[in-house]
């Protein structure tokens, strides 16, 4: 058994780290909580320009975008969403994980895929692994996200989809159910397929400036920033939930190695006391 | 006649205004008065000048969307700054903006650094071997 001191050492060590996991946790709840509120203060703005998108497409069946028409899949685009820094338990690698069994599965060589990245973690990933990307640097995933950051890489990523350079683009994410629960789902951008042409009378009468066209050519890359933004808002729910639950089971871990420590550390006490104890009473016994 | 001008931070903007003008690189200029028939339009990059009897105010839009129905104006954008003048508004946004991409930066080569010393590290200690 170790001595008295390594133990109190190690209690001591145990329980500073404890102090980091607990303050690690309540961080990440309250980061939580306005990235929760955030991510529901955007679907109304999603939901408009959907509606408007939809409204068009409703009135003027004439109306058409290559975004909109999906082709025979030759080469394929991923976006990879994950966090800048580690701790948050299995959410990093539950993406990372998927992505490459379904790489497994769907691609026999690099040439068939392109990845870019949201978040450090997947950057390192994907040159580590010899990816073939989309972008030279990290695309960072910060807790005030802005349309700015990932701007340059969506860009290209529509670029290269209306050059007929990749025919699909699906993005691996943590979508956010509840505090303890976050499931790696899959979303396909590009071709986009969730305007649904719905035959709706009460459509208003909008003039279109200067064409409903124009309107559709340049808002759908709007929308489909706006869906990449909803979804990189729902990753970073996941990511401070699962931080979250991370932190939590340390403290608690930690708090029952101090137990157990503990318990070694009296032990110890009591047997360097009987040990003493036996030493005076042989010297009393040797003296008389 | 009113305006609400939405980012994905919040609302940014909602008054009433007398008169409206919308201004976009790809579409032009055009007008807003009370009484309009419901029209939609984008903005690229441009602005949205507000007037409210004397008091102008300019908004500068990146990637928005403009909808007007019932003398309401909703403006969702990207990207919003106000100001006083266009070429305050856009000063702002640029400045913003610059300093955005900037700090994108510095973040990107401080997890390098870190990453390169964690590897260092780990190699130095032999951490993970048992």
């Amino acid at each position: 058994m170790s001595s008295m001191r390594e133990i109190k050492n190690r209690i001591t060590a145990t329980s500073k780290t404890s102090q980091i996991t607990k303050a690690m946790n309540m961080v990440s709840a309250s980061k939580l909580r306005k990235a929760d509120k955030q991510n529901r203060a955007f679907i109304p703005n999603k939901e408009r320009i959907k509606s408007v998108l939809e409204d068009i497409l409703a009135t003027f069946i004439d109306v058409t975008h290559p975004l909109l028409t999906a082709r025979e899949t030759k080469r394929t685009g991923y976006i990879l969403v994950t966090s800048d820094r580690g701790l948050a338990g299995p959410y990093n690698n539950n993406v990372l994980k998927a992505f490459k069994a379904h790489l497994a599965k769907n691609h026999a060589n690099q040439e068939d895929f392109i990845v870019g990245t949201i978040g450090y973690k997947a950057f390192s990933f994907c040159k580590r692994n010899n990816f073939p990307m989309i972008n030279s640097e990290s695309v960072n995933s910060r807790d005030d996200l802005e349309f700015i950051d990932f701007q340059i890489m969506s860009r290209t990523f529509i670029k290269h989809y209306l050059d007929h350079k990749i025919d699909k683009i699906v993005i691996f994410y943590n979508h956010y159910v509840n505090t303890l629960t976050q499931t790696v789902e899959t979303y396909t951008l590009l071709p986009i397929s969730t305007l649904v042409k719905k035959k709706d009378d009460q459509v208003a009468e909008f003039l279109f400036e200067p064409s409903p066209q124009e309107v559709i050519n340049q808002l759908l890359p709007i929308y489909l920033e706006n869906t990449l933004f909803g979804i990189i808002l729902d990753a970073k729910s996941s990511e401070h939930a699962a931080r979250m639950t991370a932190m939590k089971n340390a403290s608690d871990n930690a708090e029952e190695v101090i137990t157990k420590l503990n318990l070694y550390y009296n032990r110890a006490r009591q047997n360097a006391i009987t040990k003493e104890l036996t030493d005076i009473i042989g010297g009393a016994n040797a003296v008389n | 006649m009113k305006i609400i001008v939405v980012t994905p931070e919040g609302e940014l903007y909602n008054e009433e205004v007398t008169s409206v003008i919308v201004s976009s690189a790809n579409n032009g200029e055009y007008g807003i008065l009370t009484g309009h028939l419901p029209i939609v339009s984008t903005i690229d990059t441009g602005f949205v000048r507000m007037t409210f009897n004397q008091l102008t105010y300019y908004v500068a839009i990146v990637n928005g969307l403009v909808q007007q129905v019932h003398d309401v104006i909703t403006v969702i954008a990207q990207d919003a700054y106000i100001g006083e003048s266009k070429e305050s508004a856009f000063e702002n946004l640029n400045q913003i903006r610059k300093a955005r991409i900037e700090s994108n930066r510095q973040r990107n080569l401080e997890l390098a650094m870190a990453e390169n010393e964690l590897k260092k590290q780990i190699k130095q200690t032999g951490a993970g071997n048992i």
